[in-house]
């Protein structure tokens, strides 16, 4: 019948009618945002390690930083880095591109100021930082991770000593009675591990020590052989 | 309560026939002491309207509406008003400034003397005509030579525009608007407004004559210029029509008389269609209040449904639809009442 949508569009006006406002109340309610919703752009300085990609992504040259050549290593010293916000679009691909995480988008979105310049953020080396960098973050770093290293050898080892002491030694003799070390021994096979990673050399010195010390047990070992079972002396 | 203001109008010409007024003049101060009511709670009431009409709007599409000046916005009205007094009274060099001028005062005079016939409460009415319906609409039909003036008188395009619309449009609902409450008169046989209330005390005439209420309302509604017939504002097209030129208080007048209008042609339907003021419990001039607002209500909820129409569907569906059914209606009534004096039942 004519006129039907007539009243099917009133009872949908009436329903809204009654429905809950969407309407932001913004400055009195501060609007529920997404988790990945794009605010500011911030960066943590103690993170970034000045390779650039950052800078190399931007489309519209939002990303700028100074550097000085450091005279203890060979790395970059990051000076100032600074972001001029009135050209970012929020594209991300410096977030992305970053290798350390030290730039991410914050939910703070009210970036509107009186003058040009003062939306223009610089971060400015922090005090301190230097000699936090030198002595205590990469050491403690390069250890875990080696601790992390070891700790995977030695499983490797106790798994399937063979094939990890191959790399080591040569001859099956010695590889065989090596393995038979580890696996008896918690002990040994630490140190094998250990030393594996840090130093080779040392490595292999230490193990053919433990094979001919384990070598002149045995021979000693069948001289009285009359005497005793398997106890150890 | 019932007689409150009658009283209240009893005592006033009592007290000036005290102070030894000659009754004939009391009365007529009277008469423009009723004006002056009439007038005040018009502009009270179109503060109060436009406030709603925004608010009501804005629940219909999920937003707040005015909320910031006064609880619940309310004074937000009035600021605008305020704003509206303060403006600049700008007339066009080219217009044909006597016309121009005059256009919105004819406007509000024409909308505000509808207000002389509509009975507030029992026996409450500025005058009581015993041509009260016929009055009524023919002075309504009055204003679209307001929007004429204002449209020529501006002597810009969409002005011209808007008013040469507005004239056909509204010429064209008036007849049925007409000839659906011709139903009314030929059941009552009367056209005074409180003789077709006194009718209504058993049935309301919505529920007599229900084709003519539909057909009344879709008039009205054109006759008002409001949405979904507001082809002579349409400000997408027209950049605001007959008023386009009006600035300030002029502009405001002309804003004024469009809701002094809805609130009269409202108030108009309750009388006829809904009963007037008869009800029970409350006082009848609160119930004739009441049914206009919720008449209001109704004409607010299909503005903000229904998108605009086009023109020449607005004009064939006037004159092939709504002529045909109110003049069907016409003829299904006299038919009825025939049928009832052969059955003896009226």
């Amino acid at each position: 019948m004519k006129g039907q949508g007539l009243i099917k569009g009133l009872g949908i006006t009436l329903k809204h009618f009654f429905q809950k406002e969407i309407t932001e109340q913004y400055p009195d309610v501060m609007p529920e945002l997404a988790p990945r919703f794009r605010g500011c752009l911030r960066f943590q300085f103690e993170k970034c390690i000045a390779c650039g990609i950052c800078v190399n992504n931007c489309p519209n040259d939002v990303l700028s930083f100074e550097t000085e050549k450091s005279d203890k290593s060979k790395k970059k010293k990051l000076l100032s880095y600074s972001i001029d916000f009135q050209y970012c679009m929020f594209c991300n691909l410096c977030v992305e591109g970053c290798p350390t995480n030290c730039l991410y988008f914050d939910h703070d979105f009210e970036l509107s100021s009186f003058e040009r310049e003062d939306i223009k953020m610089i971060y400015l080396r922090p005090e301190g930082l230097d000699e936090a960098e030198d002595s205590q973050a990469e050491p403690e770093e390069q250890e875990d991770k080696e601790q992390k290293q070891i700790e995977a050898m030695l499983k490797a080892l106790q798994k399937n000593p063979q094939k990890v002491l191959s790399r080591l030694l040569e001859g099956e003799e010695d590889i065989n009675i090596l393995s038979e070390l580890i696996q008896s021994d918690q002990k040994t096979a630490g140190k094998i591990a250990e030393l594996m990673i840090k130093d080779k050399e040392k490595a292999l010195k230490v193990a053919r020590g433990f094979i001919n010390k384990e070598k002149k047990n045995r021979a000693q070992q069948e001289m009285d052989g009359g005497k005793g079972g398997d106890n150890d002396v | 309560m019932e007689a409150l203001f009658i009283n209240l109008a009893e005592a006033f010409t009592g007290w000036m026939i005290r102070l030894g007024l000659n009754p004939a003049w009391a009365e007529s101060i009277l008469l423009l002491v009723k004006w002056i009511i009439v007038i005040t709670i018009i502009t009270v009431n179109i503060i109060i309207l436009i406030w709603l009409e925004r608010k009501i709007s804005a629940f219909f599409q999920e937003r707040l509406g005015p909320n910031r000046l006064g609880p619940f916005g309310i004074f937000q009205t009035v600021a605008d008003a305020i704003k509206l007094l303060t403006k600049e009274d700008i007339v066009p060099s080219a217009a044909d400034k006597l016309i121009f001028k005059t256009a919105p005062m004819f406007f509000i005079v024409v909308a505000v003397m509808l207000y002389t016939v509509i009975p507030m409460g029992k026996d409450m009415e500025v005058i009581n005509l015993n041509i009260g319906l016929l009055f009524f609409i023919s002075v309504g039909s009055l204003s679209t030579i307001a929007l004429l003036m204002a449209g020529w008188g501006s002597n810009n395009k969409w002005s011209l525009m808007g008013a040469v619309r507005s004239v056909a449009q509204m010429v064209s609902y008036e007849i049925p608007l007409a000839f659906s409450l011709l139903g009314v008169v030929m059941i009552t046989g009367s056209l005074n407004l409180q003789d077709i209330v006194a009718a209504q005390d058993k049935w309301w005439f919505i529920v007599l004559q229900p084709i003519a209420f539909i057909t009344y309302f879709i008039a009205a509604t054109a006759e008002l210029n409001r949405g979904p017939f507001d082809m002579p504002e349409a400000e997408q097209e027209l950049t605001g029509g007959a008023y386009t030129e009006y600035t300030g208080m002029r502009w405001a007048l002309f804003f004024l008389a469009e809701y002094t209008n809805l609130v009269a042609v409202s108030a108009l339907m309750a009388t006829v269609f809904l009963g007037g003021w008869q009800g029970p419990w409350l006082p009848s001039w609160l119930w004739i209040i009441i049914k206009t607002y919720a008449v209001i209500l109704v004409f607010f909820w299909v503005k903000w449904t229904f998108p605009r129409i086009r023109m020449d569907h607005l004009m064939s569906f006037s004159w092939k639809v709504l002529v045909p059914v109110s003049l069907g209606n016409i003829l299904l009534t006299g038919a009825g009442i025939y049928f009832c004096r052969w059955m003896g039942w009226c």
